[in-house]
């Protein structure tokens, strides 16, 4: 069972998808009695690394050991038994069942008492133990976000869970319940439990952690002691050095134009109804890649629906080359010229099931030449499929195939070649190169960038700072539904992006109105 | 060493397989029927040659097969329209006797001496437009308010039904025949009624399978076809395409609850010959949804699926009359339509023996898409 085990070590840890490391010789420590904080951005192997820890993948190589004896576990049961307990983001749990059904769920018989009764009553002591309150009895569906996330945790505390994975524990919540969470946190911690803490979030794990490890690109990008180091530092660490925006090959000595895109104070919801975009304001013009950095879940996904007309405004107003295209809808948008490269490619740039040649006129079948009167003109899709796999080296398809059975890269193509196709005057792109091997991922860049080449702009939203400062000439960082800074390629300071990214560049006031906001 | 059966999707099918798939599973459910009659103590080979005589051998067979096609072609087109978009329209039963309904006043109302051609051509209209009006009872909440379409149009076939059976059992309506003791509907003027062809098969069957051809066209060939695909795939592509999902979705309801009704007009019109609840409710709507299921949607599909399904119950009773028991035809009826059904799995999936097992790790991070790419490679 559990016993003393509080000191786990990584070393030389390695885990591959399709032959692509998600981490790559990661090293990893932690004490007994300390919050650890994992940060990294999106794809940096934080998950990865968990899962790793939790049981629920195997590790290529490298070893994982607990109290100096090196352990393999195969599942996250046996991760449990030797006192690890992860707590996903998304929690696991059954909304009909009590609590305390829920925490003994997935326990053979000589491991849970006989009675439901005494469940609760064991519950109950433990809620009281950490201060962790929840009523034993009551239906999960009954509670609050931030009691779920309680009755996780103690999930794994009634499994004996000595060390504790928290992943991104703080997303969900609200203000007033992370300093609860973070209560119960410190008082496992003051037992001699070890807490792993996931986040995105700089000023929680300054505030919070005793030491940081920083996961950049699956490898990692250092281990600090909180109170040795400054958010700048850890920015750096998460988002690489000034050294990145050196490395641009693209010409950049080119005249901006009129605005072709043009937002003013835009706000709009998310799909639970709470504000998603803040009042954002900024404008594209002709010959310009405007980037938006920001780590994912701070509106971009909502702001681009905005853009394409997908996603009703509460208030401001969007304009697309002259025209006003406020809450006109996807038609009138892409009509006044907007090309759109989506997030998500398969199920909302492409309909997965349906083969190429449809996808490629997926917004042109209704005019000539590709179709007259109503009638789809087969042989002219047929042609503009063919011409398009040409100019844009799509590949792997085969007539009649359904594209979700085609790889990322030439699905991004794919959409890039249908919408750059599209008489537009601007480009709107999220996440461009998402999941791209490097050669598919520098072909896709090199069309983004010579839209400015042809006067038209470009929006590009991406989690890869690289990449932003790599294409852009334009940066605004988005925190929380607001923009937060904005800079010109000269002035471009990474650093000060990177704590804008994270919530810590600005001042507390302002930030805890957006926490009040966002909840 | 042990080995796994390993599933994965087909791409695309070829002709060999999309028809040599079907074939082989009649085959199976043939030899497996053959057990079945054998200990039932039945000569499997006369019965088969009997289910053959009955249903497909020779003329007469045929146009009995056909004619209880006739409907089935029509509500099982009704159900695949709307399959094709993922709408689930169940409603099939009730929308066919509210376009009989409408049919018979029309037929019972114009003058009887109007000329055949007119009379069947409004009759036909005012059946598909009660259909489709009926189908939009539910259409409408599902379009605004996202009202499962399955519960709406299912329980509207029960108040359709009341309302049959209530003009001709419960109140003297216009549809009642006054002078039968029994009721019954009142007995449609000549020029209402389909003419027959050969046998029971009437021109029903002509409408059916003009309809199926037509209803292939519009979905494959129009752009308005076009989006109805793109919806039935991704409703969130075919937004981002700029398609309005709401309206198509009110359209190919009512489409649907529309050829549903052309279904209850034939019969109203080429079988009954007047209102008759008993004789219109024989489930006509449901197995439409089963053919639709079989046929996948594809509405050039839905013919020979409703003859063979037509063919199976013509026979059925050929082989009671031989002494062969009922439950055993029952059982060899299911028995062919199962295994044909089960066939489509390997028309859509190709299932591989692989040599050793290795048990991946659980990988919910790659899409499956990669899986399949990597699977297929």
């Amino acid at each position: 069972m559990a016993g003393e085990s509080t000191h786990l070590e990584v070393r030389n840890l390695t885990k591959s998808f399709y032959g692509v490391p998600a981490i790559d010789a990661v090293n990893f420590e932690l004490r007994g009695g300390e919050i650890h904080g994992l940060l990294g951005e999106n794809g940096a192997g934080k998950s990865t690394l968990c899962s790793v820890l939790s049981g629920l993948y195997r590790p290529d190589s490298g070893t994982v050991s607990l109290n100096g004896q090196d352990v393999a576990f195969r599942s996250p049961q046996e991760a449990s038994s030797h006192g690890i307990g992860m707590v996903y983001q998304h929690f696991r749990l059954v909304n009909s069942f009590t609590v305390a059904q829920n925490i003994v769920l997935g326990l053979s018989k000589d491991q849970r008492p006989r009675s439901m009764r005494q469940v609760e009553r064991m519950v109950g002591d433990l809620a009281e133990e950490f201060g962790l309150h929840v009523d034993p009895s009551a239906s999960i569906w009954q509670l609050s976000v931030g009691e779920q996330q309680r009755v996780e945790i103690l999930k794994q505390l009634f499994r004996g869970a000595k060390i504790l994975i928290l992943d991104e524990p703080t997303a969900v919540l609200a203000a007033q319940e992370t300093d609860r969470l973070f209560d119960a946190v410190s008082t496992m911690v003051d037992k001699g439990h070890g807490v792993v803490l996931v986040s995105h979030k700089m000023a929680e794990t300054m505030e919070y952690t005793d030491r940081i490890t920083v996961l950049r690109r699956g490898k990692n990008g250092g281990s600090v002691e909180t109170r040795d180091t400054t958010p700048a530092e850890v920015a750096r660490m998460m988002f690489g050095d000034s050294s990145a925006a050196e490395r641009t090959t693209f010409d950049t000595s080119h005249e901006v134009g009129e605005p072709v895109l043009s937002l003013s104070g835009v706000s709009v919801l998310g799909d639970h109804g709470l504000p998603a975009v803040n009042d954002v304001s900024f404008e594209v013009r002709r010959g310009q890649v405007v980037g938006v950095a920001g780590v994912a879940g701070n509106g971009q996904r909502e702001l681009q629906e905005a853009i394409a007309g997908l996603r009703p405004l509460v208030e401001g107003t969007i304009t697309v080359a002259d025209t006003d295209c406020s809450n006109a809808g996807p038609k009138a948008t892409m009509q006044a010229g907007l090309a759109y490269v989506p997030e998500d490619r398969l199920g909302v740039g492409l309909a997965p099931g349906l083969p190429l040649e449809h996808n490629m006129v997926l917004k042109s079948y209704d005019r000539a030449p590709h179709s007259r009167r109503g009638v789809l003109a087969d042989a002219a899709i047929e042609k503009t499929m063919d011409m398009l796999v040409e100019d844009f080296d799509v590949r792997g398809n085969r007539r009649g195939m359904r594209v979700s059975l085609m790889s990322g890269g030439n699905l991004q193509k794919a959409i890039l070649a249908r919408e750059l196709n599209e008489i537009h005057q601007v480009l709107l792109a999220a996440a461009p190169t998402r999941g791209l091997d490097m050669a598919a991922a520098e072909a896709v860049r090199a069309h983004i960038v010579d839209e400015r080449a042809t006067r038209r702009g470009v929006l590009v939203f991406s989690e890869d700072l690289d990449e932003i400062v790599h294409m852009s000439d334009v940066i605004i960082v988005m925190f929380k539904g607001r923009i937060v800074g904005s800079f010109e390629r000269d002035e471009l300071d990474l650093d000060q992006v990177g704590l804008l990214m994270t919530g810590s560049g600005l001042d507390a006031d302002d930030a805890s109105d957006q926490v009040s906001a966002a909840s | 060493m042990t080995s796994r059966l390993r599933v994965t999707p087909r791409g695309f099918s070829g002709p060999g397989v999309r028809f040599g798939v079907p074939f082989s599973a009649l085959v199976v459910a043939l030899l497996l029927g053959a057990i079945i009659l054998a200990v039932a103590g039945n000569d499997p080979i006369e019965a088969y040659r009997t289910m053959f005589d009955a249903s497909l051998n020779g003329w007469s067979s045929m146009t009995r097969t056909l004619a209880l096609a006739t409907p089935l072609i029509l509500t099982g087109l009704a159900a695949a329209v709307a399959f094709q978009m993922r709408v689930y329209n169940i409603g099939g039963e009730g929308q066919l006797y509210l376009g009989a309904i409408a049919a018979s006043y029309v037929g019972l109302a114009l003058p009887e001496t109007t000329p055949m051609v007119f009379m069947l051509g409004a009759m036909l209209v005012a059946g598909a437009t009660a259909g489709a009006l009926w189908a939009l009872l539910a259409a409408i909440p599902k379009a605004f308010v996202n009202a499962d379409e399955i519960i709406t149009t299912l329980m509207l076939n029960f108040v359709a039904l009341s309302l049959m059976n209530w003009l001709i059992f419960g109140s003297r309506s216009f549809w009642r025949d006054p002078r039968r003791p029994v009721p019954s509907g009142k007995r449609l003027p000549e020029n209402a009624i389909m003419p027959e062809l050969s046998g029971r098969m009437h021109i029903g069957i002509i409408i059916a399978v003009v309809a199926a051809v037509l209803l292939w066209w519009l979905l494959q060939k129009t752009s308005w076809g076009f989006q109805i695909r793109t919806i039935g795939d991704s409703p969130r592509a075919a937004r981002y395409a700029g398609m309005s999902v709401r309206g198509k979705t009110m359209a190919v309801l009512a489409l649907s609850g529309a050829l549903a009704a052309i279904a209850g007009v034939s019969e109203v019109s080429g079988v009954t010959k007047g209102l008759e609840p008993v004789a219109l409710t024989s489930n006509i709507g449901f197995t439409g949804i089963i053919i639709a299921v079989v046929a996948r949607s594809n509405p050039l599909g839905v013919v020979p699926v409703s003859i063979f399904l037509a063919a199976i119950t013509t026979s059925g009773s050929r082989l009671q009359s031989i002494g062969i028991n009922v439950q055993v035809v029952l059982l060899l009826q299911g028995l062919i339509f199962l295994t044909v059904t089960a066939g489509e799995f390997f028309v859509m999936n190709k299932v591989s023996l692989t040599g050793s097992a290795i048990a991946g790790p659980a990988d919910d991070s790659s899409s499956p898409a990669t899986d399949v790419a990597e699977a297929t490679a």
